[in-house]
């Protein structure tokens, strides 16, 4: 079983098959004491340093937080409401919309492109294959650095590039709110790209030969075996990919805060440094950043909870 | 599967434009030409993909000035200058070892605590399995920003704010290790270990003596994800790590660009110096890598 | 596929010697301010005290100078810095001080002062610092109700740097030299101009130092139309004025005309130095305490002078620098007020200011001719520059919230000098802006 189908299955591998005979069969069963010392340390971890922290944060998200004491006092819901005042709050959820819904798809998409060329008759396949995604051990600082020298619009080389090439001068990637943002999107591509297509190239990797050559057979051309041979196939993949990328991209921080920190004005500006910005920044407002916070774990929450359910039913379809 | 159906109905379905007939001839010369369109795309996306990397490295060992008008794409002078003057002037030295220490112990105890885990969760039966796998799941979606604070005071509390272990410990809380972990020990037969059992092995032997040894492109794929996640994490650290002498490389590398600014020759080596080791490693390791996320079933 | 024996033994080596590596510090012992707390205040035993800053080249040499002398007439006392990036100052001290765990001695700018002493954390330092002995206007900047709570260490002014080659190529020969001869508001636009035309794709005529938190540089230019930030009692804004929309106007003019590169605004980290180095612009409003590293960076690639900021209703400058502040909780109070009272001895400050080209505030200084290091002959327009700020100018800038009002220039100032907004509407808008970080 795949991993994205058991993540779409949620339970399925663990909880029994259903009907009274397992149900009364798993309360019987015996109960193994050796799980407590196999399972035990990851939950401890993650219970202490990931779990409680975000109750914490549910906590401090409605209290005023002293920066320098750290005591705080109740504000009840005013973090909240505050949000729907705060303009660079909601520029920065409508920024942090339009990356996801252009970044996910389009790496998504180039991943998959790649990967079937990947997979394909290709000489010298590993070395294409590991350019393609070698930008994915980079960090987020180091790649937020080398996009500000790309995209300087007075040194940088994007610009020098374009000048000897013909163009009629600079674009303006640090000044103008739309050039600053597709810079972000290239860098977030140029990064994410490769991880698709590894997990493509997986699935594909997979997918049983003999199915394309009878397809050949029935005379199917390349495009209908994408269609309707490898496209399904890789639905699962699909589906896991949807996830992994809508948290990264939901979430960005590392590289935004290096190459535009936001600016120029708020149009860069995204929900993870806003929150950062927030409560870390000259005003060092803990609580609101700790809603901002909270915001952005609940939406990615909901999403992720609303793939899974469409996927559980696509797949009860099937 | 969700699949079948629309897979069979692919194969099933005979497509109106495969009636033209292909002699062998024809097909061989297409392919061919296919081939040479693959080769160029592909060429064409590795210039794109490596141009970035490529301008970082030229940039770092070359000595003359990145201000110069004109597009310098080839080291002109090659010189190690840049390095010489990011090492004289910032302890580096320290930083990268630093990365290595935390990146090392991080990666080793999340490693153990995930396919441990992976294992429990995958073969193991106890009471609330379900929901406990579920609460791990949905901490995936927590946002680093999100819980600092909170974080902070609790690992200040423990005493551990400037020191490695701040860093290492809830570091080790990795779920999406977990996960992988856990998706591919339910492709170990079930057979397999019942048959232990009936040897008279325990679960612990069972882990070590059969489990382990069939995991080993899971630690590979466990290990390189850890390894590139701990070395490049920066938020965090930052957070707690306050002592210059205890910095790793990614915070050191935000302190250069505070004080080189668009010095970018220093900023470039440091980034090398940053990004090096792990393109290295990747390199080195990186047949592990593509077949380990083949077979931890993650397709 | 298995891993084959010897990789595996390889890695193993590897972390092995990584583990070794590290364990020297960082795993064993906790770093940082956790020295065992000699007898605390008035204990005579050793003492270590942490100091956290932020640096250039310089000022690190220079404070580890003032420290190795204080180290050598206080044997007891050991001071270690922590050199940390400016961006990352304030977040350091937070964690710190909600730690329970603040460091010794710190760094403080001015305008952040209001930001502690509205916390009441600071030590009081009235025993230690002799406020006669200081220019009451900047001495001003580390007082709160009437009690000095850091040691003024030093300021710094901003003036402007400009190329020889460019302004002949202009045909500009009228450099002012004092605040009296400073060129006029209408001066500066002609010359901007005549800049503009010789600069080549690229360049522009000059850049201004308002980037991030320099976004209150900006108010020189509203004091120089004769305009205030806040009312005389600090309680509210006072932008929304004649003056205000003339200094928007001014400003806003300068991306309008393409005088500035657009990527030089109040968000951009394209700062004055770099720009500078790299031969961008033809002037460059920077600090004094940018000229070590100018002077570096430029080599010999082109000659350079110094030239007051321009003046309309009155000459200004901002009031940049620092002061060192001691938590009032620390476990070495005593050290630490004596370290302070050491930093901003006669001595120490000018070998300090000299060595950094930084500008002093004890009187005896400030009328004392300062020998520095580098290009001594640039520092006269900074040094009369200094003089031009009043105790009033200084208190606008040092109110609690002054954190708050510097970002609201920032993203106001923003919206004029990128998104087209009008000096009318922005004026209105941060008045509004400063009204609500007062309340």
């Amino acid at each position: 079983m795949s991993s994205a189908a058991a993540l779409a299955a949620g339970e399925s591998p663990v909880a029994p098959a259903g009907g009274s005979a397992s149900r009364r069969r798993r309360r019987g069963a015996i109960w193994e004491p050796s799980a407590l010392l196999f399972v035990g340390p990851s939950v401890l971890l993650a219970v202490a340093f990931l779990i409680l922290p975000m109750l914490g944060s549910f906590y401090y998200s409605t209290r005023k937080v002293s920066p320098l004491s750290g005591t705080s006092t109740p504000r009840g819901l005013d973090n909240y409401t505050t949000m729907l005042s705060d303009p660079t709050f909601l520029r920065a959820l409508l920024n942090t919309a339009l990356f996801t819904v252009i970044t996910v798809p389009l790496s998504m998409g180039l991943g998959l492109a790649l990967a079937v060329l990947m997979n394909s008759v290709l000489p010298w396949r590993k070395v294409w294959r590991t350019v393609v995604y070698l930008p994915l051990v980079i960090s987020g600082v180091s790649v937020g650095l080398i996009g500000t020298f790309l995209y300087n619009e007075v040194i940088g080389v994007v610009n020098k590039l374009l000048l000897a090439l013909g163009a009629n001068g600079g674009i303006p990637w640090q000044s103008n709110g739309f050039w600053a943002f597709t810079s972000v999107v290239l860098v977030t591509i140029w990064i994410r790209v490769g991880f698709s297509m590894i997990i493509y190239l997986a699935a594909l990797q997979a997918v049983p030969g003999d199915l394309y050559e009878a397809a050949s057979l029935e005379g199917a051309n390349g495009w209908q075996q994408f269609r309707h041979i490898t496209f399904p196939l890789v639905g699962p993949a699909t589906f896991f990919l949807i996830i992994m990328n809508v948290i990264y991209s939901f979430q960005v921080f590392d590289t935004i805060f290096v190459l535009t920190n936001g600016g120029p004005g708020n149009s860069t500006e995204v929900l993870g440094t806003w929150a950062y910005k927030v409560a870390f920044g000259p005003t060092r407002d803990q609580g609101y950043g700790a809603a901002i916070g909270v915001v952005i774990f609940v939406l990615t929450l909901i999403f992720t909870i609303v793939q899974w359910r469409a996927n559980r039913n696509r797949d009860v379809v099937a | 599967m969700a699949v079948t159906t629309s897979q069979a109905r692919a194969i099933g379905r005979p497509t109106e434009r495969s009636t033209t007939a292909r002699g062998p001839m024809s097909r061989r010369s297409r392919s061919r030409v296919a081939v040479v369109v693959r080769v160029v795309v592909s060429v064409v996306v590795s210039v794109i993909m490596a141009f970035p990397l490529w301008v970082m490295v030229v940039t770092a060992v070359s000595g003359q000035s990145v201000f110069s008008s004109q597009l310098d794409l080839w080291p002109g002078s090659f010189t190690l200058s840049n390095f010489a003057r990011v090492f004289q002037a910032w302890p580096v030295t320290a930083w990268f070892s630093n990365s290595v220490t935390v990146t090392a112990l991080t990666t080793i105890i999340s490693v153990v605590v995930s396919v441990m885990a992976g294992y429990g969760f995958a073969k193991l039966r106890f009471p609330l399995k379900t929901p406990l796998f579920l609460l791990l799941l949905s901490t995936m979606m927590i946002p680093t920003q999100a819980i600092l604070v909170p974080q902070f005071r609790l690992v200040n509390a423990m005493g551990l704010v400037g020191t490695f272990w701040a860093v290492i410990i809830p570091g080790a809380a990795a779920t999406f290790g977990i996960f992988l972990a856990r998706q591919f020990m339910l492709a170990i037969p079930n057979e397999l270990i019942e048959a232990a059992k009936i040897d008279g092995a325990g679960p612990v032997r069972i882990f070590w003596s059969i489990v382990l040894p069939l995991s080993k492109p899971l630690l590979a794929v466990l290990t390189l994800l850890s390894l590139m996640y701990q070395w490049n994490d920066f938020l965090w650290p930052l957070i707690v790590l306050r002592d210059p002498s205890l910095y790793t490389l990614p915070i050191g590398l935000q302190f250069l660009q505070g004080q080189y600014q668009t010095d970018y020759g220093a900023l470039m080596a440091m980034t090398l110096i940053t990004v090096g080791p792990l393109v290295v490693l990747f390199l080195v390791f990186q047949r592990w890598f593509v077949q380990g996320f083949a077979t931890s079933g993650i397709r | 596929m298995s891993l084959n024996r010897r990789q595996v033994l390889a890695g193993g080596l590897g972390l092995g010697a990584a583990v070794g590596l590290g364990a020297c510090s960082g795993l064993t012992s906790k770093a940082g301010s956790t020295a065992p707390s000699s007898g605390a205040s008035g204990g005579s035993g050793p003492v270590e005290l942490t100091f956290v800053n932020w640096s250039g080249d310089a000022e690190k040499a220079a404070f580890d100078a003032v420290i190795a002398k204080f180290q050598q007439a206080n044997p007891g006392i050991t001071i270690k810095t922590d050199t940390v990036p400016y961006a990352s100052v304030q977040t350091n001290l937070d964690t710190r001080f909600q730690a329970g765990n603040p460091p010794d001695l710190f760094r403080v700018s001015y305008i952040d002062m209001g930001q502690y002493t509205s916390q009441d954390v600071l030590l009081d330092l009235s025993d230690s610092l002799d406020a006669n002995a200081f220019e009451p206007g900047l001495f001003q900047a580390v007082v709160a109700n009437g009690k000095p709570y850091g040691a003024p260490h030093q300021i710094d002014t901003t003036a402007i740097l400009y190329r020889k080659d460019a302004f002949e190529a202009a045909g500009i020969t009228d450099v002012p030299t004092t605040l009296e001869e400073a060129w006029t508001w209408e001066q500066f636009s002609e010359a901007a101009d005549k800049l503009a035309k010789v600069t080549k794709k690229g360049q522009s005529a000059f850049i201004y130092d308002w980037q991030s938190a320099g976004a209150y540089r900006w108010l020189s230019w509203l004091f120089e139309a004769g305009g205030a930030l806040l009312t005389p009692d600090l309680k509210s804004a006072a932008i929304d004025s004649d003056a205000g929309r003339k200094a928007l106007d001014f400003t806003k003019g300068f991306f309008d005309k393409g005088w500035v590169a657009k990527n030089t605004s109040v968000k951009s980290t394209t700062y004055p130095d770099s720009a500078f180095i790299s031969g961008t612009v033809a002037m460059a409003f920077a600090g004094s305490f940018l000229v070590p590293a100018v002077d570096v960076g430029v080599k010999k690639k082109f000659e350079y002078g110094a030239m007051p900021q321009p003046r309309d209703v009155a000459a200004s400058t901002d009031l940049g620098g620092n002061a060192v502040v001691a938590p009032k909780d620390g476990k070495n109070t005593e050290a630490a007020a004596k370290f302070l009272q050491f930093l901003v001895s006669e001595e120490s400050m000018r070998t300090y200011c000299q060595a950094t080209n930084e500008l002093p505030t004890l009187k005896s200084l400030t009328s004392a001719q300062l020998d520095f290091d580098i290009r001594p002959d640039l520092m006269a327009p900074f040094v009369l520059q200094a003089k031009t700020l009043t105790p009033e100018q200084v208190s606008q800038v040092t109110v609690p919230q002054f954190a708050d009002l510097n970002l609201a220039l920032q993203n106001e100032l923003e919206k004029a000098f990128l998104g087209g907004r009008s000096s009318a509407d922005t004026a209105t808008a941060l008045a509004a802006a400063v009204q609500k970080a007062l309340q």
